[in-house]
């Protein structure tokens, strides 16, 4: 090494950490940020026991499908987990019932007939509050009931076949909705369509003939149309105005709508499953609703039933607060870790303190660059991480400094001191990074969950620092050295060490090998 | 010179070895209590290992425990943990419940609460979830704990990785029976915080190791083991103590902001569990891992001959030079008070 190579080998790794930092943040990167600390929900939904990864692939598909229908979700992410589990990430979401809604727990799409309806019974007057926008929550898309069944002690949502019911935002009725196939009065059965009897379904808003209301158009398989058509003029039947004569579209074992059959349907003929429309209508939620049935429709049924084992909230302002405590806490440490370098090791301490900005401008440019590429998003286990990393990469600094001292004690001259204890130090450097690498790579591979953002800033800043050591430290070590920071006052290189008394240098000469 | 002023230099000369008898005795009542008190006394687990539901508010209402208490059994959960923090939070706890009581619940405490509900942080974990992520904690530890058994054992040697390993075995066990003594709640953020604890205290093991090889390679025709050790220890002495100190530093603001910033819990756990960690894990490669080596070491044919040889060249007089601070107390100098001819060599001589 020469002073040439040095000087180009500082500027170089220098202006690039910074320069790149720089151009990032000038065009408006930033990190991208974890649910934790912005906001928004995460839900883990477990798969049986042996369900297979296509089926799990295939669920997560549709999964993301609803997430993306439910709009205004920036970066949702819909990730398979191990072998049982889909995490979905809905950061920034903040209308928690429709964010529930939409990733849903399971199961089955199926249409049923209408059995009856009866007023709420007492047992299942629920508090307002408990159906978010109820007032402006428009028939036939609700809320499923938040109750228990009287008779059976069973939450409602539990038990799909025996009963599910409905509420009704205006007049408070239940609607009971009976199972498939259903028996006809002659003795014959009906089967009615499921979810995969359905090819596709519209919302739209058709400008003229029907007034101007939102409506819903599906589509259906040659069979799915078939049962419908059977299964509709089944339901026309019944007169005009009888509960009986709608058809309950069940999501889940909840009745998520249930249309009535329109009065001029004949019931010899049915419905024609390709000339089909629901009518949503035309209030203020309309449209919303429209596309919620739609995406109910398309992609109402996951292939397997999923346990909601985890729900994780956060509310926006927790976030900001966290994201605020971290960067605090990381500010605070820093300061504080300078001040001690500078005391502890006087201009040697100065790099140290460079070098920890030249090793963050690389860290927190990767972790963005990531960001931006991989969309990996920074959690709040990455912050400590990050903090974590400050005292992994100011070690490496002590380990080299202490070296220093030992070599220039052993009584060499300060130049060659410097760089022979680089060479030392940079293996114990070396090794102490690796095994922090490898137990950063075998927490990534091996954890779930907040465990892997950690390790995942731990591992970055562990390279980090063994190029930062070899390019940036040994070239800014080399230079002062060979500057006015090296040997002179009190805040040179040899003032940190010990002055250079040159009485035990003499005797510790003998050890020196 | 003052002890302090040596330490700066690099020149202390403090005897490791002959001084970690009574550590390792201290360490070894320390690990069996700590065992002790993890049976008697059950870790504090988070929801995230046994299942449950946490809601967590900001109070706007000023709502008193017991009127909370009393919302939540007027609809089925008295057995709910109800508390109130001081920074204004309400924090209620159950077990594990179906989502649509769930939501019923959220509801419930959001009224109690006078808050919006999207202002509800929701914390809920099934049972088999977190029977889940206990397992993969423990499948990363075992592994991890092999494969740096093995890396050490490739890079040094098989004795130095179990030296290293019963080293990490004590931080792992006194940090678990701190927790489990003081009751602190275990949770991922703390699962994350003792495996970087790992890494520490095997770094720090793995730095006085590298001294250890470097020394034994210029010095093993002069010194005994146990004097390369003490050479080694005193030689990384200021580096232990200042990345210690370094590391304390950012991880101590955490734990400070943890605790005076709003609803930082994670913040807080963590750094709870790295500053217990980081002070045990200096302290057991120090005082554990390289005394346990020299002990060991001591008793290989060749070393047994060595410390014979330089038993007796100490005894006509030749100091082999001042590494031999157990065998040369004439050499150390009175000012380092730990340094002091270990009782058990006298009987060999």
């Amino acid at each position: 090494m020469n002073r040439r190579k040095a000087w180009i080998t500082l500027v170089l790794t220098i202006a690039i950490g910074w320069g790149s930092l720089a151009a990032m943040l000038a065009v408006g990167w930033a990190p991208k940020l974890g649910l934790d600390l912005q906001g928004g929900f995460a839900i883990t939904l477990v798969a049986p026991e042996d369900t297979d990864a296509a089926t799990l692939e295939a669920a997560a598909d549709i999964i993301r499908r609803r997430v993306e229908n439910l709009g205004g979700v920036q970066e949702p992410e819909v990730a398979v987990v191990g072998d049982r589990a889909i995490v979905v990430q809905l950061p920034g979401v903040e209308d928690r019932e429709r964010a529930l809604e939409a990733v849903g727990t399971t199961g089955e799409l199926s249409f049923r007939p209408v059995l009856g309806e009866f007023p709420t019974s007492p047992a299942l007057v629920v508090p307002e509050s408990t159906v978010p926008g109820g007032d402006d929550t428009v028939n036939p898309i609700l809320q499923p009931l938040n109750a228990i069944d009287p008779d059976s002690g069973l939450s409602i949502v539990d038990d799909i076949v025996k009963r599910s019911y409905l509420e009704v935002a205006e007049g408070l009725i239940v609607y009971e909705v009976g199972g498939i196939p259903v028996e006809f009065t002659n003795g014959t059965s009906v089967e009615f369509p499921t979810g995969s009897d359905i090819t596709d379904a519209r919302a739209q808003f058709p400008s003229t003939g029907l007034g101007g209301s939102w409506v819903v158009v599906p589509e259906f398989t040659d069979e799915g149309g078939e049962k419908f058509r059977a299964s509709t003029a089944y339901l026309a039947s019944y007169p005009v105005g009888d509960p009986r004569r709608q058809l309950a579209i069940v999501v889940d074992g909840v009745v998520s709508s249930a249309p009535a059959v329109a009065a001029e349907v004949s019931p010899t003929e049915g419905l024609d499953p390709n000339a089909v429309i629901i009518t949503v209508g035309d209030a203020e939620n309309a449209e919303q609703d429209a596309h919620d049935l739609a995406a109910i429709l398309r992609y109402g049924a996951l292939p397997t039933t999923f346990e909601r084992e985890r729900v994780e909230s956060v509310s926006a302002t927790l976030g900001a607060d966290s994201l605020k405590a971290g960067l605090l806490a990381g500010f605070a440490g820093l300061v504080l870790v300078a001040v001690y370098m500078l005391f502890y090791y006087r201009s040697l301490g100065l790099i140290a303190i460079l070098g920890l900005t030249v090793f963050g401008s690389y860290l927190v440019g990767i972790i963005i660059l990531l960001g931006q590429t991989q969309g990996t998003t920074l959690t709040l286990a990455g912050v400590t991480g990050v903090i974590v990393s400050i005292g992994i990469t100011l070690d490496s600094y002590i380990v080299y400094f202490e070296r220093t001292k030992e070599e220039f004690r052993q009584g060499r001259a300060l130049r060659p001191a410097v760089s022979h204890a680089f060479e030392a130090a940079f293996r114990t450097i070396r090794m102490g990074d690796t095994v922090t690498f490898l137990a950063a790579i075998l927490l990534f591979m091996l954890a779930v969950g907040q465990v892997k953002g950690f390790a995942l800033t731990l591992g970055m800043a562990t390279v980090i620092d063994v190029f930062v050591a070899y390019l940036f430290t040994r070239s800014a070590v080399y230079l002062m050295a060979r500057g006015p920071l090296g040997d002179l006052g009190s805040f040179s290189i040899r003032g940190a060490m010990g002055k250079g008394d040159r009485a035990h240098m003499a005797q510790d000469v003998e050890v020196a090998s | 010179m003052s002890v302090l002023s040596r330490m700066y230099r690099g020149e202390t000369k403090f005897d490791f070895v002959g001084a970690s008898r009574r550590t390792l005795i201290v360490s070894l009542v320390l690990v069996v209590l700590s065992i002790l008190i993890m049976v008697v006394r059950p870790f504090n687990l988070s929801i995230d290992f046994t299942g449950g539901v946490i809601v967590t508010v900001e109070n706007e209402t000023g709502a008193a425990v017991e009127n909370i208490r009393a919302e939540l059994r007027a609809i089925g959960y008295a057995d709910a943990r109800v508390q109130v923090t001081g920074d204004g939070f309400i924090i209620v706890q159950t077990e594990t419940l179906h989502p649509d009581e769930m939501d019923t619940l959220v509801t419930a405490v959001a009224d109690v609460a006078g808050a919006d509900l999207k202002d509800v942080n929701v914390s809920a974990v099934g049972p088999t979830f977190g029977a889940e992520v206990t397992r993969k904690a423990i499948e990363a530890l075992v592994v991890f704990l092999i494969v740096i058994a093995l890396f050490i054992t490739w890079r040094f040697e098989w004795k130095m990785a179990v030296a290293a390993l019963t080293a990490v075995l004590h931080d792992l066990l006194v940090t678990g029976g701190l927790y489990a003594l003081i009751g602190f709640l275990v949770t991922p953020a703390t699962i994350i915080a003792i495996l970087t604890i790992l890494g520490y205290s095997l770094y720090d093991t793995v730095v006085v190791f590298e001294k250890v090889k470097e020394n034994v390679h210029d010095l093993h025709d002069r010194s005994t083991f146990s004097g390369i050790v003490n050479l080694s220890m005193n030689q990384v002495l200021m580096r232990s103590i200042n990345t210690s100190l370094t590391s304390l530093l950012p991880v101590g603001s955490l734990l400070l902001v943890g605790f005076l910033a709003l609803g930082a819990e994670t913040l807080k756990e963590f750094a709870l569990a790295l500053f217990i960690g980081i002070g045990v894990g200096t302290y057991s490669s120090i005082f554990i891992a390289a005394p346990i080596l020299a002990r060991w070491k001591e008793s290989e044919p060749e070393w047994e001959r060595q410390h014979r040889r330089s038993a007796k060249s100490d005894r006509s007089g030749e100091a082999v030079a001042d590494i031999e601070i157990p065998e040369a107390p004439a050499v150390a100098p009175a000012s380092s008070a730990v340094a002091r001819p270990p009782k058990q060599r006298r009987k060999r001589r």
